[in-house]
């Protein structure tokens, strides 16, 4: 299921090309209008203490925000970072998602591809850590195999 | 004591600030591209973003290129600049056990699971200069070292899965004390700082504390305390998903993007249970970016101040007012400023001293 936080970690990551691609449909069909055009602004990240296993702040993050809406429906572009145009799209799809228009039937597919390619991306990053794996011996270990 | 105002010098301060400008460029062949900083000088940005508490990549550099290279006056700008910015929400609790790690090490145990990883990372690097980044072409060094790194064996294999953490092994052999639950969430960028400070206070303020201040605190504790040298259980570098309740709806969540984390565990020190268990303690350090040595000194600093002693690192208020690079810069570098009037009462002062003294002399010898 293609809920808003799947969709929002597809957004925020994919190219900007496919949601400004997606937003010009919208535009075209759509009445959107801008409630908020995007700026930037601050999210307090919260993180879990392991050792009390308690929340605390940990600091603040640079974020851009935008607010659309069309049809008396709001939608919302929050984004890491300095990133007007992403934000104001990222609102513009969650305004007509919200109205009710069509467009994860639409564009699931490029959407899955999207998802499938940041997948793929982070994983290569991961992977190609991984290819640091140590197994250090301690040296009385070593002595005893050579 | 008073301070007294001081006014003018109004064209001499610009012909200062426009002479710092002409320092800057006045041996330069091109400017320094912002982005250039950002992707090439990570860890003094990431020194940034961690003492400013503002995970602002881009800006940092921006800030780094404005203080010209220096990060405590660029800590200083983001600091500003994030006084000028709304906030409107706070992020879920995010949980850096589900970190995206890139770098993952044990220095308790050689055997982990899930394996350590050294990621990127010096640590065992010969400390050489090397002369032939002088001469270094962006693209061709990339090509040359994306050929010299392993090839993946099997790119298929999903290296995203998160890695259960060391503490929480010893922790389920009862080595480990506990989790203990502490007083309320505090937020030190809003609410004023009353000593005993929450644990929340204390690690939001060793979170954006100055790495130097920091290690060198962290050093002086490890120097005094040689029987309890800790072991990191686990370091790691990664990312974590920041996730925020979807405004519009109470049963929705929005992802807004990931943040580059360095998280600590160190086992410190042996408690004594009242039924006579011995068990560790552990000390957390967690901040922005890839800042290892300062999360390793916040978690030997936040279980000293967890635990009682005699040292200044066991003396919160000592600790915590001074660790602020903010803080602690304004309040030296101030110094710089005028501070006539407080001058010349000191002078007075010993002027009035030196005169009675005379006096006295005078007197004895009559």
């Amino acid at each position: 299921m293609m809920n808003k936080q799947r969709l929002s970690r597809i957004l925020n990551a994919c190219s900007l090309s496919l949601l400004k691609e997606i937003t010009e449909q919208l535009e075209q069909t759509l009445c959107l209008q801008v409630e908020r055009f995007p700026q930037t602004s601050l999210v307090m990240m919260k993180a879990r203490d392991s050792v009390s296993d308690q929340p605390f702040y940990v600091g603040e993050v640079l974020v851009t925000e935008c607010t659309v809406s069309f049809n008396q429906k709001f939608g919302i572009g929050l984004v890491v970072g300095e990133a007007p145009q992403r934000a104001y799209c990222m609102a513009a799809v969650d305004a007509a998602i919200n109205a009710g228009f069509p467009i994860l039937e639409q564009w699931r597919e490029r959407l899955e591809a999207a998802e499938g390619a940041i997948i793929a991306e982070r994983n290569a990053e991961c992977a190609r850590s991984a290819e640091s794996q140590v197994h250090f011996d301690t040296m009385g270990a070593y002595n005893d195999r050579h | 004591m008073g301070y007294v105002a001081v006014t003018g010098g109004q064209q001499a301060i610009e012909t200062a600030n426009l002479l710092n400008q002409w320092y800057r460029l006045k041996d330069a062949d091109h400017a320094l591209e912002v982005t250039a900083i950002e992707k090439q000088m990570r860890h003094l940005v990431d020194r940034v973003i961690s003492e400013s508490g503002l995970y602002a990549p881009n800006d940092a550099a921006l800030a780094l290129k404005q203080a010209e290279g220096d990060p405590a006056e660029a800590a200083f700008l983001l600091r500003a600049y994030r006084s000028t910015l709304e906030r409107n929400v706070e992020s879920l609790t995010v949980d850096p056990g589900q970190m995206r790690v890139i770098r993952r090490i044990s220095s308790a145990f050689k055997d982990i699971p899930g394996s350590q990883i050294l990621g990127p990372t010096a640590d065992y690097t010969h400390r050489l200069l090397n002369f032939t980044l002088r001469n270094e072409e962006a693209q061709a060094a990339l090509k040359s070292v994306l050929q010299q790194l392993p090839k993946q064996d099997n790119p298929h294999t999903d290296h995203r899965q998160p890695f259960r953490k060391v503490a929480d092994l010893l922790r389920a052999q009862g080595l480990l004390s506990p989790p203990n639950a502490r007083n309320g969430l505090v937020d030190i960028t809003r609410d004023k700082l009353t000593f005993p400070v929450p644990r929340s206070a204390k690690l939001q303020l060793l979170s954006r504390g100055d790495t130097g201040a920091m290690t060198a605190l962290a050093c002086s504790s490890m120097r005094e305390h040689t029987a309890q040298h800790p072991t990191v259980a686990e370091l790691r570098v990664g990312y974590v998903e920041l996730t925020v309740a979807y405004p519009l709806a109470s049963n929705e969540t929005l992802s807004l993007g990931e943040v580059m984390v360095t998280e600590v565990e160190t086992i410190n020190s042996f408690t004594k249970k009242d039924n006579g268990d011995v068990q560790f303690q552990l000390g957390y350090g967690l901040t922005f970016g890839q800042n290892e040595t300062k999360a390793i000194a916040m978690a030997i600093l936040e279980q000293r101040l967890e635990t009682d002693g005699t040292s200044p690192t066991h003396d919160e208020e000592f600790v915590l007012l001074h660790v602020d690079s903010i803080e602690a810069n304004g309040f030296v570098s101030h110094l710089k400023l005028p501070h006539y009037i407080t001058f010349q009462s000191k002078l007075d002062v010993l002027r009035q001293a030196q005169k009675l003294a005379a006096e006295k002399t005078d007197h004895q010898e009559v």
